[in-house]
């Protein structure tokens, strides 16, 4: 049958319909989560709240297994799968930028919207850093284009690195996840806090 | 028992069955087909015949000449180094190691370009990469290279420089043109065609 959406038999109108969909669903979960208050997301990092890893993850080995199911039916091919290159320096330098934004914040860009929509101020006042935070890096371009177009690794994916075929590296973090869940919530026991 | 337990053992259940299972590495389709629209209708695929001659006499190690016409056409008369792969034997999966590299230029010919132009459809859409066609094919190659006609002795200088050429490199690949000339056969033409890349594709932006 061929893929899906390359074939016809899911068309392009569709395709964005179901994307649509997808994503009224994916926000929903982050807002019955509670993903709207910061609380929940500093949360992580200090122990008492690990919701935010475990609804990530979850999404993160739920795509995963859809997707190779899908490919697996012939429905899906995964060559065509857009993966975002990695830059590692500008990953490494990212990740800490947005971990502290996080930490002090409270909030990253999703939930920040979805903080905002129901009206909390905090999330507005985290989405005016936001934009601040995209205009110097827009305007400021030259400065970092050189660290910023650094160490590029092309789009590897974990299997490839590892050696491994795409369905034994899934296993692998099907395995860490759940073993992750269950350490979540042993730190939320250990690190408990009343009232937030 | 608990929910978690229940999810945790069918989600490594799943897990299971992905890791034992085989990959489905089957491609049925590479391009979609207003990609190849796109490059059918920029004519990328086209090699000249000036540039594949220059290429020849050069001996470029890069080309890897396909003939696509039957065997006993292949046999009468084909150009230089290449290779015979009949249309019909396309898909045949001992061709698909030459068909299918990043390293080599495939440049197909037929007697017109039709054929070689249907083999270059196909390969393309199987997702194959580096394939060109010669444009106009056997036909025009002799039109061009073999017998090159002499412009008017009032034609612009290129065009002059081009017969030249072309009487050079006739005779050099054993064509018709008999009378040598001393012409230096490079005009700056035979420029390296860009090697086709896939259209980038979309940017999606993830995250939370």
């Amino acid at each position: 049958m061929g893929p899906l959406v390359v074939n016809g038999i899911i068309s392009e109108n569709t395709n964005l319909l179901l994307a649509f969909i997808i994503g009224i669903g994916f926000g929903f979960v982050l807002e019955s989560s509670g993903f709207s208050s910061s609380r929940k997301l500093a949360g992580v990092f200090y122990g008492y709240d690990m919701v935010v890893l475990k609804v990530f993850f979850t999404a993160a080995i739920t795509a995963m297994l859809g997707m190779l199911f899908l490919s697996l039916f012939g429905w899906l091919d995964l060559d065509l799968v857009y993966v975002n290159p990695t830059y590692l320096s500008s990953a490494i330098i990212g990740g800490v930028v947005m971990g502290a934004g996080f930490i002090i914040g409270g909030f990253c860009p999703g939930t920040s919207f979805a903080g905002a929509s129901i009206g909390k101020i905090d999330a507005m006042v985290f989405i005016g850093g936001l934009f601040i935070g995209v205009i110097i890096f827009s305007e400021g371009y030259p400065l970092w284009d050189n660290l910023y177009m650094a160490a590029f690794k092309g789009s590897p994916k974990l299997s490839e690195s590892l050696g491994l075929s795409d369905g034994l590296a899934a296993l692998g973090i099907i395995l860490a996840a759940i073993g992750m869940f269950y350490v979540a919530e042993w730190a939320e026991k250990k690190f408990p806090r009343e009232e937030y | 028992m608990q929910a978690r337990v229940i999810l945790s053992i069918s989600i490594v259940g799943l897990g299971l069955i992905i890791a034992a299972v085989p990959q489905n590495t089957t491609h049925p389709y590479k391009l979609t087909v207003s990609q190849l629209l796109e490059e059918a209708k920029g004519r990328q695929q086209f090699f000249s015949p000036d540039e594949l001659a220059d290429k020849l006499i050069n001996k470029d190690p890069s080309v890897q000449l396909i003939d696509v016409r039957d065997q006993d056409d292949f046999e009468k008369f084909s150009l230089p180094g290449a290779i015979n792969i009949p249309l019909t034997d396309l898909l045949n999966d001992k061709w698909k190691d030459i068909l299918d590299q990043d390293v080599k230029m495939n440049i197909f010919y037929s007697n017109g370009s039709i054929e070689a132009n249907e083999a270059w459809m196909i390969t393309r859409q199987l997702g194959y990469n580096n394939l060109f066609v010669l444009e106009g094919g056997l036909n025009y190659w002799v039109e061009t290279i073999m017998n090159p006609q002499k412009p008017a002795s009032t034609a612009p200088n290129e065009e002059l420089a081009r017969y030249d050429f072309r009487q050079a490199a006739g005779s050099a690949l054993g064509g018709g043109g008999a009378i040598q000339l001393a012409a230096p056969a490079d005009q700056g033409r035979g420029a390296k065609p860009a090697l086709i890349k896939k259209p980038g594709k979309k940017k999606a932006s993830g995250g939370c």
